[in-house]
């Protein structure tokens, strides 16, 4: 099985400036890629750059085993990209994008696209620019998804959407997914979505893939500490994995944030510290924040 | 049926395994009720197709579901062994942690605890 997209080692400088470091990955037929970082983490540039917009600096990316500067127009054809700005040309109705996009393509699902134009509310008949955000943002979509793309890569799909639209695009990803020859990846901010459609997650920050993985592996290996001493905390707590500590201005409580300490561990530091501990699972959201924190 | 929250600590594969086992414990799912397809589930509770079949999969491997071929899955004939008292307690272990966790934030004894939990159980002595 040919990866959807193999990334090795990609690092991408503008001028003096590193916008992705040695990055290494590979995205698979069937998974949801949740891509999230703060904003300027590098989430664009990685998307942009692994679909061959502009060149890495070092390392490669390919997709469907084909090097990302020289993708053939078969290959092509087998993607779908929504930017984050969409491309619709203003005085052209919805129908008319629609079908010019569709004439590019010579496996174009025009049934698939006008059954998804009902059930997302798309007025076809308005010309681009008298849209709302939302409407433009579900428009550009419906041309990626046109040609049933065997990779479909979304840069913050979900930004301008209301909830109920939110959720019917959630369901119409997987579904896509559920046919495993198909791989997603989208970015977001809406840590809450990623929650339920990713089956991986990239987590991006200042370039860098901290976290490259199974969501449900991230949640059961970060682990927030709450520790309430009988005697003084030394200043700094040495928690192997440490992601964040705060100490109580008495030194008696502190909470620190780990990943992957063993009970074992726990019940050492316990003891050397003259400290009862509580251990609290976190969610996604939580977890971004203490990363960041 | 199901009660899945992505936002909590707990991975949505575990919340669903340990629903399926209450239930099936409890007789709310008898052996032979099948369960929904993976991906009606997956549409249903939008949630990734394979968040579904991990929890399926690891609820075959330990006998609470059996797989039927072109079939969706269904509630195994239970085994004695699936409700040994080690068992049983073990699904009662989260309760148990928030309980301990609660009595000790407000500073009661073990004793008063387990007076009152005794209480509540209808135990006389």
């Amino acid at each position: 099985m040919t990866a959807a997209v193999s990334i090795r080692s990609l690092s991408k400088s503008f001028g003096s400036q590193a916008v992705l470091q040695n990055i290494s990955t590979e995205v698979n037929p069937g998974d949801v890629v949740g891509v999230i970082g703060k904003n300027g983490a590098g989430k664009t540039t990685l998307l942009e750059t692994l679909l061959g917009f502009s060149p890495p600096s070092s390392g490669n990316a390919a997709i469907f085993g084909e090097d990302c500067r020289s993708m053939s127009a078969a290959t092509k054809a087998r993607i779908g990209f929504v930017p984050q700005q969409d491309e619709l040309l203003p005085t052209l109705t919805g129908k008319r994008q629609l079908t010019m996009t569709g004439s590019f393509y010579s496996n174009w699902d025009g049934a698939l696209v006008n059954r998804l134009a009902q059930e997302w509310e798309v007025p076809l008949d308005r010309r681009a620019s008298v849209l709302s955000g939302g409407e433009r943002q579900k428009l550009s979509t419906l041309m990626a998804l046109g040609n049933r793309p065997d990779l479909l890569v979304l840069d913050e799909p979900v930004a301008s959407l209301d909830p109920l639209a939110r959720r019917r695009f959630l369901q119409q990803l997987l579904e896509m997914a559920a046919d495993e020859s198909r791989a997603v990846i989208f970015s977001t901010h809406i840590v809450s979505d990623l929650e339920r459609v990713a089956n991986r997650i990239w987590l991006m920050k200042d370039g860098r893939l901290l976290w490259d993985g199974d969501l449900d592996a991230l949640k059961s290996s970060v682990r927030r500490l709450h520790l309430f001493a009988r005697r003084r905390l030394p200043l700094t707590l040495d928690f192997p994995g440490t992601i964040s500590a705060r100490q109580a201005v008495d030194g008696l409580s502190a909470t620190v944030v780990v990943r992957d300490l063993d009970d074992a561990r726990l019940q050492e530091a316990s003891a050397r510290l003259d400290a009862r501990i509580e251990s609290e699972g976190l969610g996604l959201e939580d977890i971004f924040l203490e990363i960041h924190g | 049926m199901f009660i899945l929250n992505p936002h909590s600590a707990v991975p949505i594969y575990q919340q669903l395994i340990d629903q399926v086992r209450r239930l099936v414990a409890g007789g709310q799912l008898a052996p032979g009720a099948e369960l929904p397809s993976v991906r009606d589930m997956a549409q249903q509770y939008t949630v990734h197709p394979m968040t579904i079949s991990k929890a399926y999969s690891l609820l075959e491997a330990e006998g609470v579901l059996e797989r039927q071929r072109g079939k969706p899955m269904r509630v195994a004939a239970q085994k004695r062994s699936h409700s040994t008292l080690a068992a049983r307690l073990k699904q009662l272990e989260p309760q148990l942690e928030a309980l301990a966790l609660s009595a000790r934030q407000l500073e009661l004894t073990p004793d008063e605890v387990i007076a009152q939990l005794k209480k509540r159980l209808g135990d006389k002595s």
